[in-house]
């Protein structure tokens, strides 16, 4: 903690603005505070009053827990949750396999080719809208290039029509984009890892592998929970990669895409307030859990 | 442990050839994307399917360049995403200097409510934004986008810019404070110029996300010629059925800027994000 910002002989010749000294941090931080005060807590705030309540002719009417209770009896809503949690552990999982491996592959090297890492960047850059059309087209029934490639195996049929397929899809293209990130994540952390303590390692005879999961792994733990936290937030409010790629078809109906059809399409702001509600917790509880289990070490 | 030359040379063969491949499975699609954008509408729905165009026409992009996607929708998100990235960086500097230099009351608890925010999703209040902008009369404009984003960008900019500025050396800072420099002036006169890749790096952070941003957009955003790329690039995939060659040159016209502005800023960048810009 640097307590001390001012030097002794300042802080004699400040002491007479002592009181307003106290007071520059909260000057600093006022226009973030103000804004996430407006932007981010009171929304959140107005969200839980909404979920409440139903609107009916731009009036709010009082139901109590009314939407919660429709929600808890919607098989829908339940088919969605399912929908969302293969999707998140899947990319969540891959991800972070992949990042993992592709960081050591990259750790190996002395100097990085600008050239490979802009290449390896470049999903980075695109937009989960533009991903999502760009591998709607790769995989397109008829013309796509892979569908054709892979018709073989999948007896001619579109991996579209069958509700897997069509999971599948939405699931190597949210991987495909955040494999950059994370790998970069993993890089940068196990640039940090001590050359010493690697090479005491193999001294003690350690295998690579044996090493990379003894000592480098556990050293980089808490930036794989960065890693994990961060894919798992991305992964449970995706909607952008899903509405292009499969069009909102029921295979993939995750549950922010079902908060997004509840409230926008079918315009009933009560149960997708419910729903921001319950998906807020969730996301809640899986930090809290990732958070606690980092604490533990 | 000693490995031999030979072994050393296999490893290297090894790793070069996973990155290449991993660098080609990350650029095909895209790829693909740009070479389908110059074909022609009857070679897109020709089977089987191949890579190049057999004759390369620009017909694609022409008809890009005469769409809204052009007129009003890319200057649109640039608008939105410049905006609102330069405002987070201006706002997340002083609060990140607050929290890495002075010692408070409740500093601690205020960066973990903080840090906090970046795990709550957009996806949760936007029904009460959409209520609010409605009410404000602030729906299709480009100054609720800006608000939004700032909001939701600004725990992600102070996170990354205290690690940051936890790095420069203070040392600098205490003579300038006794020469009268206010915090302000530090800020300004020493903290910027020392922190520039950190505050580079947020910016183009935020910059890449806000121009792909599309939740909020196609929320907020019913008005065409208010409408950002992404929710653009949307209406086109419904309007031009299988018009395949006009959706990538749309992509690619998406694609371009943000990728021209990473080319560019990729150093600091990388830098930044080596020496740990965003850790646990």
């Amino acid at each position: 903690m640097r307590t001390e910002v001012i030097a002794p002989a300042a802080r004699t010749q400040l002491r007479s603005g002592f009181h307003f000294r106290r007071l520059v941090p909260l000057w600093l931080l006022l226009p973030s505070l103000l804004i996430l005060l407006f932007v981010q807590f009171y929304p959140t705030a107005y969200t839980i009053y909404i979920s409440l309540n139903r609107l009916r002719a731009g009036q709010m009417i009082w139901v109590g827990t009314a939407n919660f209770e429709r929600l808890f009896r919607d098989a829908n809503f339940y088919e969605s949750l399912q929908k969302s949690f293969t999707f998140v552990a899947a990319t969540v999982i891959a991800t972070v396999v992949l990042g993992l491996l592709v960081a050591v592959l990259l750790n190996q090297r002395s100097r990085f080719n600008p050239f490979y890492m802009v290449m390896l960047f470049v999903p980075w850059v695109i937009s989960d809208v533009v991903a999502g059309t760009v591998w709607r087209w790769l995989f397109q029934q008829d013309y796509g290039l892979i569908q054709n490639l892979i018709s073989p195996l999948t007896g001619g049929t579109s991996l579209y029509a069958r509700p897997q397929g069509a999971m599948l899809i939405v699931i190597l293209a949210t991987i495909w984009r955040s494999l950059p990130f994370t790998s970069l994540l993993f890089l940068g952390a196990l640039q940090h890892v001590s050359q010493e303590v690697l090479e005491s390692a193999a001294l003690d005879g350690a295998s690579r592998f044996t090493s990379f999961f003894r000592v480098t792994l556990p050293i980089i733990r808490p930036t794989v929970m960065v890693a994990i936290i961060l894919a798992t937030i991305g992964g449970l409010n995706s909607v952008g990669v899903i509405l292009t790629l499969t069009g909102n078809i029921p295979a993939t109906e995750t549950a922010s895409v079902y908060l997004y059809e509840q409230g926008w399409r079918f315009g009933d702001f009560g149960l997708g307030a419910a729903i921001s509600i319950i998906m807020f917790l969730i996301n809640l509880i899986l930090t809290l859990v990732y958070l606690r289990f980092q604490r533990e070490e | 442990m000693v490995r031999s030359k030979r072994q050393k040379q296999f490893d290297s063969f090894i790793v070069n050839a996973l990155l290449i491949l991993v660098c080609l499975v990350s650029v095909f699609p895209v790829a693909y994307a740009l070479s389908t954008s110059f074909k022609g509408e009857t070679e897109v729905i020709t089977r089987p399917p191949y890579f190049f165009p057999r004759t390369w026409t620009i017909a694609a992009y022409e008809q890009i360049f005469r769409s809204d996607l052009v007129r009003y929708h890319l200057w649109n998100t640039f608008v939105n995403a410049f905006g609102a990235s330069i405002l987070i960086v201006v706002v997340s500097v002083p609060a990140a200097y607050a929290f890495s230099r002075y010692k408070f009351r409740g500093s601690n608890i205020l960066q973990l409510v903080i840090l906090a925010l970046i795990m709550i999703p957009t996806l949760t209040n936007l029904v009460a934004l959409y209520r609010m902008a409605s009410q404000l009369d602030l729906l299709n404009t480009n100054l609720v986008m800006i608000i939004i984003y700032v909001a939701t960008g600004i725990p992600f900019g102070i996170w990354i810019l205290k690690a940051s500025i936890d790095a420069i050396p203070t040392e600098v800072e205490e003579a300038a404070l006794i020469d009268g420099c206010g915090p302000l002036g530090v800020i300004r006169n020493i903290v910027i110029p020392l922190a520039l890749p950190g505050l580079i790096t947020t910016f183009l952070m935020e910059f890449v996300f806000y121009w792909n941003e599309f939740l909020i957009a196609v929320i907020m955003l019913s008005n065409n010629t208010m409408k950002t790329a992404t929710v653009g690039l949307l209406d086109f995939q419904r309007s031009y059925e299988v018009a395949y060659h006009v959706w990538m040159a749309g992509s690619i016209i998406i694609i371009a800027p943000v990728l021209i502005t990473f080319i560019v800023l990729r150093r600091q960048f990388f830098r930044a994000m080596l020496q740990g810009a965003v850790k646990g």
